[in-house]
Formats: C-alpha cells, structure tokens, sequence
C-alpha cells in the first residue's frame, strides 16, 4: 500500500517521560504518526559499576551489584556471589541454597508484577497497576522480614546469606503463596483478556526467533519468541535441578508468536512458575543448618578468568570476572539482559505507530539503572 | 427563568423603579454566575469523587488528610492552582497560548445554558436547545487545537493533531443518533424531549414489562442509540478508554503540556464540564431526565420491593461468593422500599418529577464514565478511527432507518 510520505520529524521521547521506564531518551523519527526509526540515546544513569568493582574488595561489589537492577536486587546478587564462589571453589550448606532460590524466585515474581503492572500502564490501564503493587508490596514486606531493607538488600553475601531469615519467616512466605496464586486470575481478568488490550498488544512489535537470537535477547522476551532457554532448565546453577516447574513459551494465543501481548504474557505465566518452586524449597527447607560457609575474610581467587551465567527476571544475566590473584578484581564485566533486549528496539519497533513503540517498549520491560550500569 | 427573575426582582418595591429591561439584563447576570459557579462547584466536587472512585477501585483510601475524609482536598488543590507562577513558553504563540483555555472554558460552560435541571430550572428555553448544545460543544475543538499549537511542542501538536481529527469523527455519529431521537419527538426543544417521555409503558412498545416511557425502552434501536451515542459521547470528551489527545503515557499531557497554575486549571474544569454536560444529554434524551421512574406513588412502592428482592439475590449469589460481604445496596433499597410503603408522602415525592431525579441519572452516568475510566486501556489512533468510521457511523445510520421504521411499524406516525 502506498503511504503519502510528507516530511520527517525528530521527535525526543525522555530523558524525562512517563513511559521510558526510567531515564532512557529514544530518538524516534517520525512521518506523523508512524516510526520510521528508533535510536535509544542511554547513559543517563551511568554510575560506573564496572570500574568502582575494580577499586573495591569482593564483598564489597555485592551492594553495588543490587543497584545495577534495582528491581531485581535479589537476583543481581545471587549471580555475583554464585561467580565468586565459583572461582573460589567453595561448597555452600544446603540450607543456603535453598534460601538463595527462594528469595530469587520471589524477587522474579515481585520483578514481573513490576513489569506487569507498568505494562498495562503503558497502554492506559491504570488499576492493574496498583494490583500488581499490593502483592509487590507482600513480597517486599517479606524481603524486608529477612534484610531489612525493601528495595536493595545486600542479603546474598559470597558464601553465604548475610544472616538466617527469622522465626516466622516461612509461615509468611507460605501466606503469601496462598494469597498470590489465587490474585494472578484478577489479572488475566482486568488485563489479560480485556479487548482493548489485546488490540493494542497482539500482533504488535512481533520479534521472530531469528531476530531474538540474532540481537542477544534472552529471558522472558527470548522464551516469548518461542525459543526454549531458560537457563535455570538448561544449566541448571545452585540447585534448580530439584525442583519441577515448566518453561513457558511464546503460543502466539492472541495474534502472532513473540508479539507484545506474548511477552507480557509470559512474565504473567512465570510467576505462577515461579510461585511454585518457592513452595518446594519451602517444603524441602533443611530446618537446621549454618546460612554461611566457612570463607576467609580476605578473599583472593586464584588467578583466571570466569564467566558465569545465572536467569535473572530480565533474562541472561552473565558475570564475567577475571583475577589477578588479588583481593580487588582486575576487571569484572557484568553481562546486562536489559542492555542486549533494548537493542532490538529499533528492529522490532520500525513502522509502527508511537503508541505501539511505548507498548513494545514496555513489553521489553527494561530497567536503566542495568542498562547504563 | 431569566424573564421571571426579572419580574420577581420588579416584584420588589424598592428595585421597580429600574425598568424591565435593567432588570432583564440584571438577572442575565445572575443567572450566567450561577451556571458557571454551578460549573466550577460541579467539577471540585466530582474531582473529589473521581479520586475517591478510582481509590476503591485500587484498593487505595484516597484523600484522607485534608478536611475529614479528604473533603476540602480539591479545595485545596484549587487554591494552590491559583497562587502558582503563571508561565508562558519563551517560544510561544502568546496571544492563542492564552486565549486557547478560555475558549475551551467558556465553550463548554455556554452549553450549560440551554440545559433543563428541572421542569422549571433552565436558563433559555430553547426551540433549538440540542442543536445549541451539541453545536456549541463542538468549539472545544478549536480551542484544543489553538493551545497545542501554541505551545510550541511537539507532544502538545501530536495531542491538538489527534483531538481534531477525533473530536469531528466522531460528532459525526453523536449527532446522527442524537437525530434518531429527534425523528421520534419531532422537536429539538430539550424540555418537550422530556416531556414526551413522561408516563409508563411498555418495553418496545409490545413486550409487557411495565416500564417508563424513557426513550431507551422506545425501541430496539434507540437501546442500541443510547449506547453508540455514551460511546460516541466518551469519545468526544477525550475520557478514557479515548483520551488519546491526553495520553499521559505516551505524550506526556497532549495539548496541555505546557499550560500551568490557573490555565491548566480551566482545563480541568472543562473537562469535568464537558463530562456533566454528556451525562445531562444522556439523562435528558435517552433516560427521561427530570421525570421520575415511577407513575405514581403505588408505582414507588413496588418498583422500590422489585429493586430490594433483585438486591437481595445480588448480596446472595454475587456477592456472596467473594470474601467480603457488601450489603450497602441491600441496605439502602431496603430502607427506601419501607420508606415508601410506610410514608405515602414520600412515595408520591419520589413519583412526582423534578430536579432529584435529573441529578441521580446524571450522578449515574458520571460514575459509569468514571468506571470506564479507572478499568480501560487506552485506544490507538487508528482504532479508534476505525471504531467512528466503521462501526459506529454504520450502527448510527442503522438506528436512524431502524427508528423510523419501527414508528410505522408500531403506528406512531402515518404515511
């Protein structure tokens, strides 16, 4: 179909807008409405991570590593520490392990309630928002049970947790279960299955595998393209090889496979998925048990190089760290899932009109404060 | 109402020396200020409504600090609006930047003029009143277009862009349902639209449920009007699930981006101007406006007992089923319908028309555009384009031939 074509404009969407997820500045070229092209400007939120990590002891990187994805702070440090007792080569209690995967399970589920929650905002629901936050609200309070803090925890320390969970802790955590599986069906009801929300989110901004692949995207945004990698089913690291859970994969139920509505479709099914393996570690949780390992208090790796990978809520989050035999790194690169599914923005996003670009942005779910590290 | 206020100020002594005309010019005035504090008092109460609505709907208490629960928030709000900085882009158009909300502002309080509160209450009886509303109304528009194009940003253009070519879509279709009604009366006088409403009879004329005339139980089609003409009208005050000039998440605020402090509040005031002027066009054309759902005070009684037992099946089945019992509805028809069986007074007050009744059925359909609002995702451009040129042009054109048929069928006019 020809399409009159009359003179493009530069249109500046942020640094400072509603629907950027944070301080992302997209460039877009404009023919009226329609996108002919997209540049993400970032850097906004540049707090070098990777050079403060070379200046600072090992223990001393985990609360940075929680600042990078500051919605899924769990997670972060779960890698980061899994990487440097992977180079140490030490061998954790049980009873840590477990911890660990409850706490990055119920990170990744409170992580999509966010993406959610801001999904359904970008195309103009704004209660489902607000659902999605009181059972955020439940897991933080949980969070901060166990840390003491609600959105950065320094909790998963190398070799361990920073202390046990206290008394209480996992009769809450059960609550919880009980009461978030039962509200995942108000959601499908207000967002899921409205018919606006599926004109505005199937068969739009569809990423084939091929492109997927091609641009490094992983997790949730990956799975929704139909390519089965979930890195806790395929290299399976701590212990997620006990537990039963599926994968779920992009069906294309509503338009085409790996479209908006798939991704955010699949955040939706993982956190069933996710809730379900809280409750077997819960059910299988060593009652006794040391929460550290024995570690010196100077850690200094032996000389080498690692790269270590772990299914962080936004996908692939890798670590690569090499040392020198000292008790700082000599470089530590973080590999940012948010960084690599940003990029294909452009690929994905052209032609289409400025409201679908907001809502393929929001089906990315991206968070800044990783991208820019 | 103008001409007797005037002779009621005559009426006095000491004021009947002024002559007829002052007096007709004095209560001119009177009556322009209370529409519009009736417009300004209107849209800080139903801010206030709107967030306490949208708050239980979220889970959420809402204003709960200022005054008691939260009641002089929008109070409060409007005082702080009108001591902040008044800021004119550098880069502005100054002369439309400025004249821009105040054409939007007195575009929609105008209308307010032609609209019948009760049999009595309206300010210009008018033989033309719904063409005036809906003509008038449609200078929104203009002044829409004036503000995004003279802030000189590119969202506030996109919004004023988008208003335009959203705002005449779909008047379109508003106006030719709006005709549907008028083939039935034969007038555009709102008052003889209500009159002609007035009594009870049956639904569609021959299924036997005793109902009010009401216009949305004329027929079939003018069932359906009512509903393409609450989606037209949602469409054209930019409410969600439409308020794509607005869209806060993809352009920021639209064509109010750049306004602040007493612009943007006349803004807001017309915005929840234009929201009661739609739910008084509905009231008055498709739900009977000041007439009463009763016929006579017998009529209360039952209809009252109807409402009570369908309440109470309602708190059984409905709300049974979920965790936290809700037994307002039932309580309060159940305090009616005893009210009315008890006190024939009130039973023939509630079956006798007026004022009451109008502001109910508007309070309805505000709270009903508030619902749509706190539960809807937000339209594309192109959908919705292709909702007004496709689906509810074509479902309008229908009603108009369908109505007309249907009078012949049912004998109401003769060829």
């Amino acid at each position: 179909m020809g399409r009159l074509h009359a003179e493009e404009m530069i249109l500046n969407m942020g640094p400072q807008h509603p629907s950027t997820h944070g301080v992302l500045r997209l460039k877009l070229r404009t023919d009226g409405e329609i996108v002919s092209h997209i540049e993400p400007v970032i850097g906004y939120l540049h707090r070098s991570f990777e050079k403060h990590a070379e200046n600072l002891e090992y223990q001393m990187v985990t609360p940075f590593t929680g600042r990078c994805d500051y919605l899924a702070a769990m997670g972060s440090e779960h890698g980061y520490a899994m990487a440097v007792e992977k180079m140490l080569g030490i061998e954790l209690p049980e009873r840590v392990e477990y911890l660990r995967v409850i706490f990055a399970e119920l990170q990744r589920i409170a992580s999509h309630l966010v993406a959610v929650g801001t999904f359904g905002l970008d195309v103009g629901a704004i209660t489902p928002f607000i659902y999605c936050f009181r059972e955020r609200e439940l897991i933080l309070d949980l969070f901060e049970m166990a840390s003491g803090a609600r959105l950065l925890y320094n909790y998963i320390w190398i070799g361990g947790l920073a202390h046990d969970v206290p008394p209480g802790f996992v009769e809450k955590t059960y609550e919880f279960l009980d009461a978030f599986e039962k509200r995942v069906a108000e959601y499908n009801q207000i967002l899921t299955g409205n018919k606006i929300f599926i004109e505005r989110a199937a068969d739009i901004g569809v990423m084939t595998p091929e492109v997927a692949i091609n641009y490094g995207v992983t997790g949730p945004s990956l799975r929704a393209s139909g390519v089965n990698i979930d890195i806790r089913r395929t290299e399976p690291y701590s212990i997620y090889d006990r537990f039963d859970f599926d994968v779920p994969l992009g069906q294309g139920a509503m338009g085409t496979v790996g479209d908006s509505w798939d991704r955010y479709y699949m955040r939706v099914l993982e956190m069933s998925e996710s809730a379900k393996i809280v409750r077997q570690a819960l059910d299988q949780l060593p009652v006794e048990g040391d929460v550290q390992a024995a570690i010196p208090r100077r850690i200094r790796p032996p000389q080498g190089e690692i790269y270590f990978r772990s299914e962080n809520p936004r996908g692939e989050l890798g670590y690569y760290i090499v040392s020198d035999g000292k008790n700082v790194p000599l470089r530590l690169k973080m590999r940012s899932p948010a960084f690599s599914n940003l990029s294909v923005i452009n690929e994905i996003g052209q032609g289409w009109m400025i409201s679908d670009v907001i809502a393929i942005l929001g089906s990315l779910d991206i968070v800044l404060g990783e991208i820019d590290r | 109402m103008i001409q007797l206020l005037a002779n009621w100020i005559l009426s006095f002594d000491m004021l009947s020396g002024m002559g007829a005309s002052v007096a007709w010019g004095l209560s001119l005035f009177i009556v322009a200020a209370l529409i519009f504090v009736f417009v300004a008092v209107n849209a800080i109460v139903l801010v206030y409504i709107e967030r306490k609505v949208s708050a239980f709907m979220q889970v959420r208490l809402g204003p709960m600090r200022v005054g008691k629960y939260g009641t002089l928030q929008t109070v409060a709000d409007a005082l702080k609006l009108l001591q902040k900085e008044d800021i004119i882009p550098k880069m502005a158009d100054k002369v439309l930047f400025v004249v821009g909300p105040w054409v939007i502002l007195v575009a929609s309080v105008v209308t307010f003029a032609a609209i019948p509160f009760s049999d009595t209450l309206l300010a210009a009886n008018m033989n033309i009143g719904l063409f005036y509303v809906v003509s008038i109304s449609s200078i929104v528009v203009l002044g829409i277009v004036m503000a995004g194009w003279a802030s000189n940003n590119k969202w506030s253009l996109y919004g004023a862009m988008r208003s335009a070519a959203q705002i005449i879509s779909y008047e379109i279709p508003v106006g030719i349902t709006l005709i549907a009604v008028v083939a039935v009366v034969g007038s555009l006088n709102l008052q003889t639209i209500i009159e002609a409403q007035g009594g009870t009879g049956n639904l569609f004329h021959w299924i036997p449920i005793p109902l009010p005339n009401w216009f949305i139980f004329h027929s079939p089609f003018l069932f359906m009007a009512a509903f393409v003409y609450l989606i037209g009208a949602t469409a054209e005050i930019n409410r969600v699930p439409f308020d794509i000039p607005e869209s806060e998440s993809e352009l920021v605020a639209g064509f109010m981006t750049e306004f602040s402090g007493l612009r943007w509040a006349l803004f807001f005031l017309s915005e929840y101007a234009n929201a009661t002027l739609v739910a008084f066009l509905v009231s008055i054309v498709f739900l009977g406006g000041w007439q009463s759902p009763f016929s006579s005070y017998q009529g209360t009684q039952i209809g009252f007992s109807i409402i009570t037992i369908f309440a109470l099946f309602w708190t059984i089945f409905v709300q049974g089923k979920t965790k936290r019992l809700s037994v307002y509805p039932l309580g309060l028809s159940l305090v009616i319908t005893i009210a009315a069986w008890l006190f024939p007074g009130f039973a023939i007050w509630m079956a006798s028309p007026g004022i009451f009744w109008m502001l109910m059925k508007v309070a309805g359909i505000i709270f009903l555009l508030m619902w749509f609002r706190w539960t809807f995702p937000r339209l594309r451009v192109d959908q919705l384009m292709y909702l007004s040129w496709k689906v509810i042009l074509p479902l309008s054109l229908i009603n108009l031939m369908g109505v007309a048929i249907w009078m012949w069928l049912t004998g109401e006019i003769q060829f």
